[in-house]
């Protein structure tokens, strides 16, 4: 007689325990150290944090490591500690005008205020395997720039100075917040971005290429992208003024984008702002594509791409609603395909006795 | 005498919430609340411990002039870090009288879209009493509950109970109520269906 | 658990969730928008039922949690453990000594009973989703009470099958007036919904809403009057417990397409045996 599967707490505990083997691989080798995430895969700790929306490299270097490397699993582990954190204070808005800047390049002038400076990218690199990473050679030591960068003007500053571009206002009313509310559709250009902002990065890679390809076109060009450390200031009652806490390093890019106007406004170059913790330009470069993609209906524009579609493209922005909701497909389904099941025999077996109904109603040839 | 809060903040709200969710879902049943009691001539044990259940930072309440004390708002401020409203239309709670309602405050009565967005009335009143069935002065139907049920709310509190059953026509905009005398509570969501018996 | 709250979300979390649920009572049927916050197990697993069985749960509660009817798959283990872990709460496979059930799926064949509370896991709350997918025009369609819709899309079914082709997650329509998706359980436990004197209270993380049938509600399955609802019948009966009135779980022996039935219901199908024997 068949017995229903019994002991799912022992199989968990025992996937745990392997799991936790798997992760450590073979202990020949020295264990990775989280520290040496932290200091050595800076570009994947600084995705983690971003779409965690929790700036702590620590621990978004100890997810990594507990995630086996997986990036989607450590920015769930990130995020749902998060989630625990009480909230403290609020901080004032950060100003990337202020940035301690690390690079900075603009691709609507060729030579700007404050100058172009590349910083470390990976942009001009030959992608040629580096085997001497292989073989453990030291890497040499970056010679010191001449001095920091004074903080730079934003380029489109001088754009809106010309009235060339429209002007970003605060309204000075309260953003939403998208950790503590639902969203309520349509949500407001504070709240979407937001949403973007902790986005996953491949959705709003492919979003954004989408609009490139035609779907939602709004002809971009790259304004400004920034990378540097922000100064966090909280206001305290107390000694009526803002203190510094601490400084957060961040990627900004501003995009240029074709005019809007009417016959009642004078035709201006419109923005799409990109924004996230860390080093994490092609996000912010997608980002800002994707935020202007949605403002199409306020800028009084066809939507005609997927990329237009609020509800569409926020909806499915979050990598940690998407995976849990897609691997869930994993659980037990056993009642509703019973269900389904026991419907399909039905109306296979009505289909047969119709059939075999037509047959028996049919002229034979005797008869004809 | 400053106002007491709950002892262990973490179960005593669990076990009052529970009263108050039984209490919604099966509207005209008598719960006890077992909370601290605050000084004489207040708001009763009753609200006092539902305040201290559902208000935080989060949450803005309006306070009817005849119930707002120095002591009061100091109190509620102080344990819960709520937020005081002198608009009604913005209040997420109300603590009122029957004496209030007689003024018609324009409390939020949500809207078809999100009727969520609406006002409850925390109402302090000297009379609560529950039957079954017959006896009572008005009767209760709708649902949470099985057949009907029966409360009585003293002569003061009519014209607030019947602005309570007109409001029925709007759902599912409206009010929902939670009335207390001393450690006795019964709510009244907008679902229930009021009856004035002759 | 160390560095935790009882029952692991934080105060001010389950505040705001009692606040919303007290308006899910008052609002029968109707979708309440709260703040859902990530919970350590991933969204579709359960983190709606969590944060609401975490909100309402106290230290004399009595908890089941079943995923198919059974006690023992591994997501309603993993559950149970969690708030075990968290909460130190007794917990139980019987259904009628809970005092709190988590379900997925399923609601217990033996009938609840007053002062019972049935939190169930909800994937994808609006019943009117699938017909259109804009969460700004199924509100509206709320609002109005504009459920035409649902209706032509059971009609076309029938038209097509001869039958209404929904198994699961079958609409209802709440106190007469909002359509409420009941969850992914099999339709056969509809009827349960109505007059239940037990409260049932619905969580979905992800898509962050909630909502409840209070006790002794009218619940109707929304149906046609030459078309009337129906729940699914077996011409078997459960291999182990001989119940010929449970929801049955198909099971394959052999893979020359033997099969059998048995209760999906793991604590019915035990007790039956147990009083049979």
């Amino acid at each position: 007689m068949y017995v229903a599967v019994k002991g799912g707490e022992l199989a968990i505990a025992n996937a745990h325990r392997l799991l936790a083997d798997r992760r450590r691989g073979d202990r020949e080798q020295a264990e990775l150290e989280v520290d040496q995430i932290q200091g050595q895969l800076r570009l994947a700790v600084d995705r983690v944090m971003s779409e965690a929306s929790l700036y702590d490299s620590e621990l978004a270097a100890l997810a990594i490591k507990q995630a086996s490397g997986d990036m989607i699993e450590a920015v769930f582990l990130l995020r749902a500690y998060r989630t625990t954190l009480p909230r403290l204070a609020v901080s004032e808005p950060l100003d990337t005008g202020t940035m301690r800047i690390e690079r900075r390049i603009s691709a609507t002038y060729k030579d700007i205020p404050g100058g172009q400076v590349l910083g470390p990218t990976y942009d001009y690199t030959h992608r040629l395997l580096d085997f001497l990473l292989l073989a453990e050679g030291e890497t040499p030591a970056a010679e010191p720039g001449e001095q920091p960068l004074a903080p730079c003007p934003q380029i489109l500053e001088l754009l809106d100075a010309e009235g060339l571009i429209e002007r970003e206002r605060d309204d000075g009313s309260e953003p939403a917040d998208i950790t503590r509310d639902p969203p309520d559709y349509p949500v407001d250009r504070a709240a979407r971005l937001q949403m973007l902002a902790r986005g996953d990065e491949g959705y709003l890679l492919a979003l954004g290429y989408s609009t490139q390809r035609g779907y939602g076109r709004n002809h971009p060009f790259a304004g400004e992208i920034r990378l540097g450390q922000v100064e966090v200031e909280i206001f305290v009652e107390e000694w009526g003024e803002a203190v510094c806490v601490g400084e957060v390093a961040l990627s900004e890019c501003q995009m240029i984008n074709q005019f809007g106007g009417s016959r009642e406004a004078a035709p201006q170059f419109t923005r799409g702002y990109g924004l996230a913790f860390g080093h994490n330009e092609r996000k912010t470069l997608a980002m800002a594509l994707v935020d202007r993609a949605l403002r199409a209906e306020e800028l009084g524009e066809e939507v005609q791409g997927p990329a237009q579609q609020a509800e569409f493209v926020l909806a499915h922005a979050d990598n940690v609603e998407a995976s849990g909701f897609v691997s869930h497909l994993k659980l037990p389904h056993y009642v509703d395909f019973q269900s389904e099941l026991e419907l399909l025999r039905r109306l296979r077996r009505e289909y047969e006795n119709r059939m075999h109904d037509k047959e028996e109603d049919a002229p034979t040839e005797d008869s004809l | 005498m400053p106002w007491p809060t709950l002892n262990d903040p973490v179960h005593d709200s669990q076990r009052l919430f529970r009263q108050l969710l039984a209490a919604l879902s099966e509207p005209g049943t008598l719960h006890t609340l077992e909370a601290p009691t605050p000084p004489e001539g207040g708001i009763g044990t009753a609200l006092w411990g539902t305040l201290l259940t559902l208000c935080d930072l989060d949450v803005r309440v309006w306070l009817a002039a005849e119930l707002d004390t120095p002591a009061l708002r100091e109190a509620l401020l102080f344990h819960t870090g709520c937020r005081l409203t002198d608009e009604p239309t913005q209040a997420d709670y109300a603590l009122v009288t029957p004496a209030t309602m007689r003024d018609a405050p324009d409390f939020a009565q949500g809207s078809d879209e999100h009727p969520e967005r609406s006002t409850t009335l925390l109402v302090a009143l000297d009379t609560l009493v529950t039957a079954d069935s017959a006896g009572g002065s008005w009767r209760l139907s709708g649902p949470g509950i099985p057949g009907q049920r029966a409360l009585s709310v003293g002569e003061r509190a009519r014209p607030l109970m019947r602005q309570l059953a007109a409001s029925r026509e709007r759902f599912p905009r409206g009010l929902d109520a939670i009335l207390a005398c001393g450690k006795r509570l019964v709510a009244l969501p907008r679902t229930t269906r009021l009856e004035e018996i002759a | 658990m160390n560095g935790y709250n009882f029952a692991y979300l934080d105060e001010q979390t389950k505040r705001m969730i009692r606040r919303a649920l007290l308006k899910a009572v008052a609002i029968p049927g109707y979708q309440v928008p709260f703040g859902g916050r990530e919970m350590p197990m991933p969204y579709g697993w359960g983190t709606g039922g969590m944060q609401l069985t975490a909100s309402i749960l106290g230290a004399d509660d009595v908890l089941k949690v079943i995923d198919q009817g059974a006690d023992d798959t591994t997501n309603a283990v993993s559950i149970r453990a969690f708030f075990e872990r968290v909460a130190g709460v007794e917990t139980t496979t019987v259904t009628t000594a809970a005092s709190v059930i988590q379900t997925r799926h399923r609601i217990p064949e033996t009938p609840l009973e007053p002062g019972q509370i049935l939190v169930f896991q909800v994937p994808i709350p609006e019943p009117l989703r699938f017909i259109e997918p804009s969460e700004q025009e199924t509100r509206l369609m709320h609002a109005l009470e504009e459920y035409g819709v649902m209706h032509v899309k059971l009609y076309e079914d029938i038209a097509r099958h001869g039958h209404i082709a929904t198994t699961y997650a079958y609409p209802v329509k709440v106190a007469g007036r909002y359509v409420m998706d009941p969850s992914p359980i099999p339709k056969f436990d509809n009827p349960k919904l109505d007059m239940s004197p037990a409260l049932l209270l619905f969580g979905a993380g992800r898509e962050k809403r909630l909502y409840a049938i209070p006790p002794y509600t009218r619940v109707e399955s929304l149906d046609f009057e030459d078309h009337p609802f129906e729940v699914q019948r077996w011409d078997e009966r459960c291999a182990l417990c001989a119940s010929a009135d449970s929801f049955l779980d198909e099971v394959i022996t052999d893979d020359a397409g033997g099969r059998l039935f048995v209760c999906s219901d793991t604590d019915y199908c035990e007790s039956r045996r147990e009083e049979s024997a």
